[in-house]
C-alpha cells in the first residue's frame, strides 16, 4: 500500500497500463491528464481517476508524475515535472538520445527529484527468474543468447511509433528492451552489427551483439505480424546449462474454444494470471520513492541501453558492423 | 515407399560406404538394407586404416581400395571432412556416382579438385542436404514461392545440437572437421534459404563463440544477405546441454508482409521417459528425410539422370561458412564473390 498521489500524462496503451496498476496498487489519489480530453476522461471514468484539463495544475497536486507519452516528449516533459519539484517515472526509452537523456538526469538531480525509467522487462516474472538463475552462475559463463519480440505494428502502423524522428524507430523504442536484457545479464557488448526491413506499416529487424566476456547475443524483434500476434522468447546458454522459455507455451490457465481476445492498438505481451510486470514495476518504484531506497533499473542502466540502442540502429543504416 | 525407382526391369545397383566417421554412417546402412534393387557391398575406410566400428549384416573391407575393386555404382562418402577429397578423387576413377556428406570439404580448393575430378571421371558428385527431402520444408518452399504470404521481411533460422566433442570428437577437430559449430551446422540452413528462393548468399557477417580450452567456435550466429536483398540469420551453436532430449533442431521462422512462417522440422516427437535414459527424449514419428534423400540419390543413378542436390549447392555453402569465419576475424561484414563454374 502506497501513499503517493500519483498524477498520470497521457492517455494512451501506455497510460492505461500504468493506470490499471495504480488501481491495482490501491493509491489513494490518482489523476491523469492529456491533451486528448475525451480519451482522458473515458480512461478516468473507468478506472476511477481525476481528470486535469491542464499538466501544471496536476504536476503540482501530485507527489510523483508518471509520463506515459510519446518518447520524442519525455525530454520536454521531464524537464517541466523537474522544474516543479516532483519525483518522476517515465516510460522507456529515456530519449531519443543519449545526450538528451544525460541532460534529463542532469537536471533532476540538481532539482534534487528522482527519475525512474520504466524498464518493465526485468519485471517480467520469466526474465527475472532466468536473469537471476543466470547471475547466480547457474549456467556457468554465458556463451550464446537468443532473445525474441515480435509484435504487430503500433496504431496500424502509422502513428507516432512509426516516425524515426519521434520513437526512434523500431530498434530504439522495441529492441532496447532486449538490449537492456542482454546488458544486464551478459554485460557490456562492444560490437553490433544488424538488419532491418521494412515495408509501408511493418518493420522487422535482427541484430547480434558481441559482449566484452566474449558472449554473443541474437535478436529478433519486429512490427511485423497480424493484428493481435505478440510472441516473445528467451534462450540463454552458459557451459553449465540451458534456459528455455517462449510465449509459444501454454499460458496458466486456457479457455478453449478460443474465444476472440481484445486486441489493443499497441502490442503488449499477455500477462500470466499469478502477476502483472507492470503492477510489480509500479510497486517497486513507489516503494524506492516512500523508502529512498535505489531503483533496481539505474537512469545509467536506461542511457547505456539507449547507447547500444543507437549504435544497433546506425548499424543497420550503413549495413557495417559498429563498435560500442 | 518402398522401391527406390519405378522404372521397369532395373538392375541391381551396388552400393558402398567409404569412411565410416559420420554420424550418420549407421542410419545411412540400416536404410540400405531395406531397399530392395540395392547391394550393399561394404564399408571401409581408407587404406591402412582399420575401423573401429562394426555394422550387424555388414562387410567390412580392409581398406577403400579393396571395397573400389567390386565396382560399386554408387558410394556415400562418410569421413572426417578433410578425406572426403581423396575418396572422392578415389572413387571417382572407379567410375562410382557419389553421395557426399556435409560440408563438401574444409576448403574450396579441396572442393574444386573433388568437382574435377567427378567431371573428368563422368560420375555424378550429390552433396547430402537431406532438409530438400523433408516434407514440412518441402511445403514451406511451396508456400514461399505460391507468394501468398507477400514479401518476407526477414528470417530467423537455427541449427542448434550438442556438443559432438564428447561421441563423435572429430567435429571438433580443427584439422579433421575444418573447424567447430559453423563448418558443422551452417550449411544446412545456407542450403535451405538459397533453395527456398532460388538465389545465392552475398554478405555475411559472423559473431563466433570460442569458450577457453575449446580449439575450435563451439557457438556461431550469422546474419547473411542473400541476392534478393532478404536478410537471414543462422544459429548454428553447438548450444543444448549434452542430455538435451535429441541432439538439438533445425527451425526456422519466416516472417512475411501477411503472415509468419513457424517451422519446426523435426516437432513430430513422442516424449520418452525410459528406464535406459537418465531425462526424457524425443523420439521422431515423422517420416526421415534421409531415407527420401537416399532414394533420390539412388534413382538419379539409376536413370543417370543429373543429381538432385548438386556440387555447387555444396560448394556456395561452404563459401557461406568459410566467410563466417573470416567475417568473425574482422569484425565486418564480408561479401562473397559468385565465381561461376
Ligand atoms: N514498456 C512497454 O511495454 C511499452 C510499450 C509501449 C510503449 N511504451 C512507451 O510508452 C510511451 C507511450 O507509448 P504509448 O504506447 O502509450 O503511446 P500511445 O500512442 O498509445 O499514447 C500516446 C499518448 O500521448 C498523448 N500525446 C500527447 N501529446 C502527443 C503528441 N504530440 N503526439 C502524439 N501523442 C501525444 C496521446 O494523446 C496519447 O494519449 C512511449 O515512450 C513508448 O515508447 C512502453
Amino acid at each position: 500500500m502506497t501513499h503517493l498521489r500519483v498524477g498520470i500524462l497521457g492517455s494512451g496503451a501506455m497510460a492505461q497500463t500504468h493506470l490499471r496498476a495504480w488501481r491495482a496498487l490501491d493509491v489513494p489519489w490518482l489523476a491523469l491528464h492529456d491533451r486528448n480530453l475525451e480519451t482522458a476522461t473515458d480512461l478516468a471514468h473507468t478506472y476511477g481517476a481525476k481528470v486535469y484539463d491542464n499538466a501544471a495544475e496536476l504536476i503540482r497536486d501530485c507527489d510523483v508524475v508518471d509520463i506515459c507519452l510519446p518518447t520524442f516528449l519525455h525530454l520536454e516533459a521531464v524537464m517541466q515535472v523537474a522544474l516543479a519539484g516532483k519525483h518522476i517515472i517515465c516510460e522507456k526509452p529515456i530519449a531519443l538520445s543519449t545526450k538528451e537523456g544525460m541532460a534529463m538526469i542532469q537536471s533532476c538531480e540538481t532539482a534534487g527529484v528522482r527519475l525512474y525509467i520504466a524498464m518493465v522487462l526485468r519485471f517480467f516474472p520469466m526474465y527475472r527468474r532466468a536473469a537471476e538463475l543466470a547471475l547466480a552462475g547457474k549456467l556457468g559463463t554465458l556463451q550464446v543468447l537468443r532473445l525474441k519480440r515480435v509484435g504487430f505494428p503500433p496504431h496500424g502502423g502509422t502513428s507516432w511509433f512509426a516516425d524515426d524522428a519521434l520513437s526512434g524507430g523500431i530498434v530504439v523504442d522495441m529492441m532496447l528492451h532486449d538490449i537492456d536484457y542482454a546488458l544486464w545479464v551478459a554485460g557490456d557488448v562492444v560490437r553490433v552489427f544488424a538488419r532491418l526491413t521494412r515495408t509501408t506499416t511493418q518493420q522487422y529487424a535482427q541484430a547480434i551483439l558481441t559482449h566484452s566476456s566474449g558472449a554473443i547475443t541474437h535478436i529478433e524483434c519486429g512490427w511485423a505480424y497480424q493484428n493481435g500476434l505478440f510472441r516473445t522468447a528467451l534462450d540463454l546458454v552458459g557451459d553449465a546449462g540451458l534456459l528455455e522459455w517462449s510465449s509459444d507455451a501454454p499460458p496458466s490457465s486456457l479457455r478453449l474454444p478460443n474465444t476472440v481476445e481484445m486486441i489493443g492498438a499497441v502490442p503488449l505481451p499477455a500477462i500470466s494470471a499469478a502477476s502483472d510486470p507492470y503492477t510489480m514495476q509500479l510497486q517497486h518504484a513507489a516503494h524506492c520513492l516512500e523508502t529512498g531506497s535505489p531503483f533496481e533499473v539505474t537512469t545509467q542502466d536506461a542511457v547505456r541501453a539507449l547507447n547500444v540502442a543507437l549504435a544497433v540502429r546506425s548499424s543497420a543504416l550503413s549495413g557495417r558492423a559498429v563498435m560500442v | 515407399m518402398n522401391a527406390p525407382v519405378n522404372a521397369p526391369a532395373r538392375r541391381v545397383l551396388k552400393v558402398a560406404i567409404l569412411g565410416l566417421a559420420h554420424v550418420h554412417t549407421e542410419g545411412y546402412i540400416s536404410i540400405l538394407k531395406t531397399l530392395p534393387g540395392v547391394e550393399l557391398l561394404g564399408c571401409a575406410e581408407r587404406d591402412g586404416i582399420a575401423s573401429s566400428r562394426t555394422f550387424e549384416g555388414v562387410k567390412m573391407f580392409s581398406g577403400v581400395t579393396a571395397l573400389l575393386e567390386q565396382r560399386p555404382d554408387a558410394v556415400i562418402i562418410c569421413s572426417e571432412t578433410v578425406f572426403h577429397r581423396e575418396l572422392v578423387e578415389r572413387a571417382a576413377r572407379a567410375g562410382a556416382h557419389i553421395l557426399c556428406e556435409k560440408p563438401i570439404a574444409t576448403t574450396l580448393e579441396d572442393a574444386r579438385i573433388m568437382q574435377d575430378a567427378c567431371h573428368t571421371a563422368g560420375v555424378n558428385f550429390m552433396t547430402a542436404f537431406p532438409m530438400r527431402f523433408d516434407i514440412t520444408l518441402q511445403h514451406t518452399r511451396q508456400t514461399l514461392q505460391e507468394g501468398s504470404l507477400g514479401a518476407v521481411l526477414g528470417i530467423v533460422g537455427v541449427n542448434h545440437s550438442i556438443n559432438p566433442s564428447s561421441h563423435d570428437a572429430w567435429f571438433a577437430d580443427p584439422i579433421l572437421a575444418g573447424g567447430g559449430a559453423v563448418m558443422d551446422h551452417t550449411v544446412h540452413l545456407t542450403d535451405l534459404y538459397r533453395w527456398f528462393f532460388k538465389t545465392e548468399i552475398l554478405e555475411v557477417y559472423a559473431a563466433l563463440g570460442h569458450p577457453l580450452g575449446s580449439s575450435v567456435e563451439t557457438s556461431g550466429i550469422l546474419l547473411v544477405t542473400l541476392e534478393n536483398g532478404l536478410h537471414a540469420s543462422i544459429d548454428c551453436s553447438w548450444s543444448r546441454p549434452a542430455h538435451y532430449p535429441r541432439w538439438g533442431h533445425l527451425k526456422m521462422e519466416i516472417v512475411c508482409e501477411k503472415g509468419v512462417l513457424v517451422v519446426d522440422p523435426f516437432a513430430d516427437h513422442l516424449t520418452l521417459f525410459d528406464t535406459a535414459n537418465p531425462a526424457p527424449t524425443w523420439v521422431s514419428f515423422a517420416p526421415d528425410p534421409n531415407r527420401a534423400m537416399l532414394l533420390a540419390f539412388l534413382e538419379s543413378v539409376q536413370k543417370h539422370l543429373p543429381p538432385p542436390v548438386t556440387w555447387l549447392d555444396g560448394y556456395r555453402t561452404l563459401q557461406v561458412a568459410l566467410s563466417a569465419y573470416t567475417s568473425s576475424q574482422t569484425g565486418q561484414l564480408e561479401r562473397i564473390t559468385s565465381q561461376e563454374f
